[in-house]
């Protein structure tokens, strides 16, 4: 198991079928960085397959697949395995690029074609050579300029006429063109190069991002770029708090439609998700953007993105006369088309707790009684609130902002509400004055991104080359022929990859070269082509 | 007209229309294939018969693009945004460059029964995904998503021709070990030089040229090959072929196979009924296409041929995968603001990606051919129906979008 083994192709698809093994893992069961609710809710047996095989599952690092450490080994052993295999073909590639010549073939066989002209061999050697050269062939000349033995015998015994005197000295050139044989290995070479790149862009990109996300309230001060005014905040860990510009975020409205009609085409889907901003930069420069679904606005580099919205009505709460409680509340969207939220007074003694479902449409039925319908447009809000007293536990456990933690607190009944309507349950006055909605916007720094990008040119340049540079190799041998005072040329292919194409090209090859040296094709001695067979069999 | 009334016809230009078409092109198509072997007089029927398919054909791909362009207007929008549009723009491609392919490069249109019954299959699949035109929500309205979905679409059409070749090739394979074992009894009958240098043939890569070479012979000049030589205008020469790989295997193999991914019907079907439903209906529709493709079996392409279509398709398709998940990942940065979130359809994709890639790996260094890597090459377009159909239907509703 040492170097030689990490070389071996059986390895490397080995570690590719581990690592497609893994994906299919992480494809199946959900991730914790993802969906840690779902994962929570498979833990806790609530969904999936039970909490005995989810546990199970939790122990070999299933829901957390490219954080486990497995998943690090297996990268690690890939990319070791990658080098190791990379280091000898770049070397072997660097020697063919500065040292390989493709070798001279001084007896073609026979079903060569032959193309006579009346050029003389001479600047029929150089026209040729010009012409391969055009068409991008790496070649070798050969101008020996003797004829060899076997060819003199063989030229002898078909043509009587001639001697070998009057033979030897004629111009004999040979001509190799190679193609393909660079490229083809220079792409496979860059297309693994390229994962150093992605890789590295990747593990720095880690380094140096920052995510942060926060809600802002229509018309109320929005926040400021800096490190504590994030709700959520993932800071990569060279990435500082002086790193941050320090502008401001102003939320002055947001819009949002929907197709109304239930009968139309898409009814429900929303057309519309717009929020107009303004940005107060450090040194007081104020301007107003908008920001939409696929169009982040982009300050310094750094991205705002509009992810989230919900509805944000603003609650008071009085005990015995005394305002406990007065804020927007932001309320987040349920599947049920409830929005739903909580609003805690530790002011109040004992403590208060509501949780709240807002219903943005929900018309007075024929009875005088709203209906809920759960449709997301705010034409006839409806506020439900489930009122708690007794310790809210703050600071205590870990809450959500949306969740109260019932644990200590005493269930006081429901009420519900329409904007400027108040209702009071055992002594608590509960008043819903106004409707608004709140935008959740990520705010990110990603340097990385252009590396990547970087990095997936390369590996697609050299995927393309890899797989499309065809290895093809040619030989002519030009020599003028005395008897009839005109020279011949006889050229042969060959192809290393999709040989029924090469018999397409080389068939054109030959039509330029007899253009270009003004030739015609002779195909008397061996007869037919290979090109022409072709040509023959698909007819 | 009125989008209500465009709708209207998009959809019969769909359902029936287009499907119709598609399977009626490919039974003309098939039926032409096999008077190759017949009289003169059933091969002038045959010509005029694929000359009919063939127009069929060009109505089929005319009603199915009449299809997208009607719904595309129905809805004001490209046509690309749901399960049915993209698996039914899939077949459309998968069809027209298939025939296109055939027709125009190689020149063996009599193959193209093969890539119309495969198409008739996803459109038929699509149909049961069937959504009604409707506008897209705004977040996926940008220009990265058509440009994204389209390429990976195309790529999955692509990879569905490697699969189909794949397939064929195990068929076209087997029959000519079985061909090749009446070769040498029927030479063995010579002379002691006549077995030897027939034997001496067998071990060259040459030996599958005959089976085309004889054929040709007999449509071409109308005459059987050499008398001794088996040709597959021999009917017993035919059942042998066809019998080299058992009928029932291969529809116990099908059904089988098609089950470790059509499951998710069952598990995604509004009731089980109407899972079950179609669970059986996919599994059976791709029985009847193999069972029909096994009794093709002698009029196939060589194995050569085949195992190379195949090799090809799937690079060619392994590259544009490769470019259609980047630009994914580009539509996610500009949408979601993150670029790769290992959500179930990017790590499927992924996956698809990295079993190609191993695909492409083991043929590239010559360890694996043939049998090996056909059966690769169809495990690898179970992983990526398995992990299309999974991250669409199974995991829905996780990945919905919410952001905080
Ligand atoms: C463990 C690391 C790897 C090693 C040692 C390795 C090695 C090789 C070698 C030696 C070849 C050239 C084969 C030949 O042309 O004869 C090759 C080709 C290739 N590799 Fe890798 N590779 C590795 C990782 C990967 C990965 C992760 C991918 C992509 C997912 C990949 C995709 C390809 C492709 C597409 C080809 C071209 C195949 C062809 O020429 O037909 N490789 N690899």
């Amino acid at each position: 198991m040492g170097w030689r083994w990490l070389t071996r192709m059986k390895t490397a698809l080995g570690m590719l079928a581990v690592l497609a093994l893994m994906t299919a893992v992480a494809t199946a069961i959900p991730q914790a960085p993802n969906v840690p609710g779902t994962v929570d809710a498979w833990l806790a047996g609530e969904q999936g397959p039970g909490s005995a095989v989810a546990a199970a599952l939790h122990a070999i690092g299933a829901f957390d697949v490219y954080g486990s450490p497995a998943f690090l080994a297996l990268l690690l052993a890939l990319f070791l395995s990658l080098t190791a295999c990379l280091i000898p073909r770049i070397k072997a590639w660097v020697i063919l690029v500065r040292r390989s010549r493709p070798p001279i073939m001084r007896e073609l066989p026979h079903d060569a074609v032959r193309i006579h002209t009346r050029q003389d061999a001479a600047t029929t050697a150089n026209v040729l050579r010009d012409l391969l050269g055009t068409r991008r062939w790496r070649l070798r000349v050969d101008q020996s300029g003797q004829p060899t033995p076997a060819d003199v015998a063989s030229r002898v015994a078909g043509d009587t006429g001639v001697s070998i005197e009057a033979r030897s000295d004629a111009l004999v050139v040979n001509l190799a063109g190679e193609k393909g044989l660079w490229s083809r290995e220079g792409g496979s070479i860059l297309f693994h190069l390229s994962f150093y790149v992605l890789l590295a862009a990747i593990v720095f990109g880690q380094l140096l991002t920052f995510e942060g996300q926060r809600g802002v309230i229509e018309g109320e001060p929005g926040f400021a770029d800096t490190e504590v005014s994030y709700w959520a905040y993932r800071p990569g860990r060279w990435f500082s708090g002086a790193d941050h510009a320090g502008w401001q975020l102003d939320l002055d409205a947001f819009h949002i439609d929907w197709i109304r009609d239930p009968h139309a085409p898409g009814a429900g889907q929303p057309t519309k998700f717009r929020s107009d901003v303004t940005i107060t930069m450090p040194d007081g420069d104020m301007f107003v953007a908008d920001v939409e679904g696929n169009r982040p606005l982009v300050i310094d580099g750094v991205k705002i993105h509009q992810l989230d919205w919900g509805y944000a009505p603003w609650v008071e709460i009085e005990v015995d006369g005394d305002l406990v409680y007065a804020s927007f509340i932001t309320t987040v969207a349920s599947d049920d088309g409830a929005f739903r939220g909580a609003a805690k007074a530790p002011a109040a003694t004992p403590d208060v707790g509501l949780e709240l479902e807002l219903f943005p449409f929900s018309p007075d039925g024929d009875d005088g009684l709203p209906r809920l319908t759960g449709a997301p447009w705010d034409d006839a809000p409806l506020l439900i609130f489930h009122q708690w007293r007794g310790d809210l536990q703050l600071g205590r456990t870990q809450q959500l902002i949306t969740e109260l933690d019932t644990n200590l607190l005493e269930p006081e009944g429901f009420g519900f509400m329409r904007p400027g309507d108040e209702v009071e349950l055992n002594g608590v006055v509960v008043r819903f004055t106004e409707l608004r909605r709140w935008v959740g916007f990520q705010v990110s720094y990603r340097p990385q991104i252009p590396w990547l990008l970087f990095g997936s040119a390369l590996l697609i340049a050299g995927l393309v080359t890899a797989l499309y540079a065809y290895r093809r190799r040619v030989w002519m041998r030009v020599e003028s022929d005395p008897s009839t005072g005109r020279t011949i040329v006889s050229v042969y292919g060959r192809a290393f990859q999709r040989p029924e194409k090469f018999e397409v090209d080389f068939g054109a090859l030959i039509d330029e070269m007899c253009q270009t040296v003004d030739g015609v094709r002779s195909d008397s001695a061996a007869g037919i082509t290979a090109a022409e067979r072709a040509k023959e069999g698909a007819s | 007209m009125t989008q209500i009334q465009l709708a209207e016809w998009s959809r019969v230009l769909y359902s029936p229309t287009t499907i119709l078409l598609y399977f009626a092109a490919a039974f003309v198509y098939l039926y032409a294939l096999t008077t190759t072997v017949g009289r003169v007089k059933d091969r002038v029927r045959g010509r005029r018969a694929q000359q009919a398919a063939g127009v069929v054909t060009v109505l089929g791909l005319t009603a199915h693009i009449a299809h997208e362009i009607f719904r595309g207007l129905a809805q004001d929008r490209l046509p690309l945004g749901n399960m049915f549009e993209v698996t039914s723009l899939m077949a459309l491609v998968g069809v027209g460059a298939g025939v296109g392919y055939l027709q125009f490069v190689r020149k063996r249109p009599e193959l193209n029964g093969f890539v119309l019954l495969a198409g008739g299959l996803l459109v038929a699949f699509a149909g049961l995904m069937y959504a009604e035109p409707g506008p897209l929500m705004p977040i996926l309205d940008t220009w990265w998503r058509p440009f994204h979905v389209s390429l990976l679409v195309a790529a999955m059409g692509i990879f569905a021709a490697g699969f189909v070749f794949h397939g064929l090739y195990l068929l076209s394979e087997r029959a000519e070990q079985v061909r090749l074992v009446m070769t040498e009894s029927s030479a063995g009958a010579a002379t002691t030089t006549a077995t030897a240098t027939v034997s001496g043939a067998i071990v060259a890569p040459q030996v599958r040229i005959p089976r085309d070479a004889a054929r040709d012979a007999t449509t071409a000049a109308g005459t059987p090959g050499e008398p001794d030589a088996p040709t597959i205008a021999d009917p017993s020469v035919r059942s042998a072929m066809r019998q080299a790989t058992s009928p029932f295997k291969l529809g116990i193999g099908m059904f089988l196979g098609t089950a470790t991914v059509s499951w998710v019907f069952i598990v995604a079907g509004d009731t089980t009924a109407v899972g079950v439903g179609r669970f059986l209906g996919i599994n059976i529709a791709m029985v009847a296409a193999a069972l029909i493709a096994w009794w093709f079996t002698p009029f196939l392409p060589s194995a050569q041929t085949l195992d190379g279509l195949a090799h090809r398709t799937i690079a060619f398709a392994f590259v544009m995968w490769t470019v259609g998940t980047i630009a994914g990942a580009m539509w996610a940065e500009q949408s979601w603001g993150r670029f790769w979130g290992w959500d179930p359809k990017e790590t499927g994709a992924f996956l698809t990606w990295v079993v190609y890639a191993g695909y492409l790996h083991g043929r590239a260094t010559r360890g694996v051919r043939g049998r090996l890597a056909a059966w690769i090459g169809i495990g690898a377009f179970v992983v990526l129906m398995g992990t299309y159909l999974i991250a669409n239907y199974v995991i829905v509703g996780l990945h919905s979008y919410a952001g905080l």
